[in-house]
């Protein structure tokens, strides 16, 4: 079985879920920048980040044979500081970049004003950059927020087929397919959504433009859930393909629209063994001192 | 709070004692027995039924035999005069000061002056009246007065202090009054001040700490109990409004060295029960009277360094972490600390309050700014706790200080940090952050499971569309098979009331 997880914070995890990925099929994913749980306070703080997401953590990931691509933005919530605002216009150099294949995380927070600025112009940098756009929906007032951001894409002139609306559930599945924007879901230990609800979420809206991740961060959250997915929806019926659909081709497809993803197996990664001493990235390995 | 490098607690300056109107349903010897078993070391003795009738023919004697029974327990004694119906079996407190005759109050307020030089008595304390049917408060006040003044000159001449005592619903009902009483009489040196502390929370607009202080050197004689804010019901302490912690600090301020004593008239019924669970209250309350009396002075002397040299604050408020300690400030009710924050959260925000006696606005602004941008979780929690102890000192606080209170409320609320959320959800924005950005802090709080009792003027602020909202989650958390945080109900609107029956 071969696993893509669309939307997984690999910055926060270790090594140990590397491994078990790979292990568990995953051969690619998608990292989308976000916020950082402590809240940043300039600039500078995301272009740091936004280097380490292109370079370290590209690096880290093929070290256990799994292709790391990333999506950039100001993320909803800090767009709400203005000392991190003017990180807009440092965005444009990164879209450009090998393994960019989305802008996102964008859309609301707490739906303000100063969120609705940032979510406009992001999407005006889509259209500019021909990049797939990824939407985060509010962990509060989701409904609301839903039916705000369809508006706002819609107004935007970027083509549903170019939006995944991520983090759904099931009071706003419907709307979001009704637009033809792609359909992600975030499945998590306690919250969001489970194996269970998903396997009947795509037993009522089919398998078409879904995307289903892990989302996993620094938060209680599970990096196998692709996996766990996948064998809860075989169990539950669906073919080898349908899950192959779901979590490969979908995900393929969509963020293939940029023209970014690299899904050749990574050269000379042995996969039982562990990463090659001899590899660094700028002088670093992910190795901790001297191999015995 | 419990301070981690505090002194042992401090005895008590004033003696704790217990009213023998608490006590009726035992003979005077058997409740002054039981009062020193619990170690109360004073008692207000009720005059009248059943204990010492003032009117006795044998008087002398058994005033003369109570006395060396005080002596033998080492008991202070202040005479009480609110017996109901001592004077009148059918008017309750009648004939009072303000009514239009009242020979037999004036003879018998004479005796308890008599019966307190006999007995030593700190003093005598008596109250007003209710002022009768189609009396005048300015004929009341003539009454009172010139009755009063008869008193003091009759006290003066047994050496006997007099205590006024305002009580609710009375001619005399605050501290402010009874001063008012004592400029008219000239001040006299023997007229002073009965407090019931449960009476402050029903009727002085300072409460109690305000009225105590108000009171100051002219203090007498304290009564203790809890009450609610209401009605005048004098409760065991915690089933009230009172803080007794504050209010034994407040005693412990003034250097008060008169008697206290528990006030619980209606509750002779469990009259031991409650005599021991009074005392262990109260020694319990001096506990944290201490602390908060330690922390004051640490405020006193970390506001006059930062007066002094504003490049102290940044240490002072970084260091209070490991003088205040890190424990909850309410750990029955909140042992994470997270609702009303811990120890130093609230010496912090003291700290931020006592700023504003000095900083100008600018500057004060500045400082919040800086302390946060620069501070570590705890010190966050700490100004934004400040912040709630500036917009609850001051109704408008100045323009820079709201604008920097916003930006840090607006910081805080964005992190994921439940107690940070929390300490951004009090006093500061309820009265200053706007409407959709404070019902997103609710409803966050509400993600996060953390109770709503830590947002500051839920009621007033909740509105229609929080409402909205709050059904919203709630349905999408039953679409998920999840449960209901239980404070989403006191969000949602009342439930329709259906006729049960055609």
């Amino acid at each position: 079985m071969r696993i893509f997880d669309p939307h997984i914070h690999m910055t926060s995890r270790t090594t140990n879920d590397y491994e078990a990925l790979y292990a568990s099929g995953v051969r690619a994913l998608v990292e989308p920048a976000f916020w950082l749980g402590q809240p940043r306070t300039n600039v500078g703080s995301f272009i740091d980040y936004f280097d380490a997401l292109l370079g370290w953590e590209r690096f880290r990931a093929a070290q256990f044979g799994i292709r790391h691509h990333a999506t950039i933005a100001l993320n909803p919530k800090e767009a709400n500081d203005p000392r991190c605002v003017p990180v807009l216009d440092e965005i444009p150099r990164y879209l450009v970049k090998e393994g960019v294949v989305a802008v996102g995380e964008i859309g609301y927070d707490s739906m303000t004003p100063a969120e609705d600025e940032a979510f406009s112009r992001q999407l005006e940098l889509a259209l500019e950059y021909a990049l797939p756009v990824m939407v985060h929906t509010p962990h509060r007032e989701k409904l609301a927020g839903t039916h705000r951001t369809l508006d706002v894409v819609r107004e935007s002139g970027v083509a549903p087929g170019m939006v995944v609306v991520d983090h759904l559930n099931e009071t706003n599945v419907g709307i979001v397919k009704d637009a033809g924007a792609w359909m992600g879901f975030s499945i998590y230990p306690d919250t969001k959504m489970d194996e269970q609800r998903m396997v009947a979420i795509l037993r009522t809206y089919g398998t078409d433009k879904v995307l289903v991740n892990s989302a996993a961060d620094w938060g209680r959250s599970d990096p196998l859930k692709t996996s766990s997915t996948a064998s809860a929806m075989l169990a539950a019926g669906f073919t080898a393909d349908d899950v192959d659909k779901v979590l490969w081709r979908n995900p393929v497809e969509f963020y293939g629209q940029s023209g970014q993803l690299i899904l050749d197996p990574v050269p000379g990664f042995d996969e039982a063994g562990l990463p090659d001493a001899s590899a660094g990235f700028e002088g670093n390995s992910v190795l901790r001192g001297v191999r015995a | 709070m419990t301070a981690t490098t505090s002194a042992p607690t401090l005895a008590m300056p004033f003696s704790l004692g217990y009213g023998t109107n608490g006590f009726t349903d035992h003979p005077l010897p058997v409740a002054l027995e039981l009062l020193a078993e619990q170690g109360y070391d004073a008692v207000a003795l009720t005059l009248g039924h059943p204990h010492l009738d003032p009117f006795a023919e044998d008087l002398d004697a058994q005033l003369q035999s109570l006395r060396s029974r005080l002596d033998e327990l080492g008991f202070r004694v202040v005479i009480e005069t609110g017996t109901r119906f001592l004077l009148d079996p059918r008017h309750k407190h009648r004939p009072a000061l303000v009514d239009e005759e009242a020979t037999a109050r004036l003879a018998f307020l004479r005796r308890a002056v008599d019966i307190a030089a006999g007995l030593k008595a700190e003093c005598v304390s008596f109250f007003s009246g209710i002022l009768p049917e189609e009396t005048s408060p300015e004929t009341g006040w003539q009454r009172l007065t010139s009755r009063v003044a008869e008193l003091v000159d009759y006290a003066r001449g047994k050496n006997v202090l007099l205590a006024v005592e305002p009580e609710p619903g009375m001619l005399v009902q605050t501290v402010s009054d009874v001063l008012r009483l004592r400029s008219e009489l000239g001040n006299p040196d023997n007229l002073r001040v009965t407090v019931d502390i449960g009476h402050c929370v029903v009727v002085e607009p300072d409460g109690v700490r305000g009225a105590l202080l108000q009171a100051g050197p002219l203090l007498a004689n304290v009564q203790l109990d809890d009450m609610p804010v209401h009605a005048h019901e004098h409760l065991p302490f915690g089933e009230g409004a009172v803080d007794l912690p504050l209010a034994l600090a407040t005693l412990a301020e003034l250097d008060y060295r008169g008697v206290a004593a528990v006030e619980l008239p209606r509750h002779s019924h469990d009259a031991p029960g409650l005599a021991s669970r009074s005392i262990a209250a109260l020694r319990t309350g001096w506990e944290a009277a201490a602390a908060i009396r330690e922390t004051e002075r640490w405020l006193q002397e970390s506001t006059t360094a930062v007066a002094a040299d504003r490049g102290t604050l940044t240490r002072i408020f970084a260091t209070a972490g490991r003088r205040w300690g890190r424990g909850p400030l309410h750990p029955d009710a909140d042992p994470a600390g997270v609702l009303f924050g811990t120890t130093s959260d609230h010496a912090r925000g003291l700290l931020i309050g006592g700023l504003r006696e000095f900083l100008p606005p600018d500057e004060l602004a500045e400082a919040l700014l800086a302390l946060y941008g620069r501070g570590d979780s705890a010190e966050r929690r700490g100004v934004l706790r400040g912040l709630g102890a500036l917009a609850t000192s001051s109704p408008k606080l100045p323009a820079v200080v709201v604008t920097a209170g916003l930006r840090l409320t607006a910081e805080a609320l964005r992190t994921n940090e439940s107690s940070l959320v929390a300490a951004a959800a009090g006093p500061f924005a309820a009265a200053y952050l706007d409407q959709h950005s404070w019902r997103h802090a609710v409803l966050k709080l509400i993600f996060m499971e953390v109770s709503l009792s830590t947002v500051a003027d839920l009621q007033e602020r909740a509105d229609d569309e929080l409402a909205r909202m709050a059904a919203d989650f709630a349905a999408e958390r039953a679409a998920a098979g999840r449960t209901i945080p239980d404070d989403v109900h006191l969000l949602l609107p009342p439930p329709l009331n259906h006729p049960t029956s055609s």
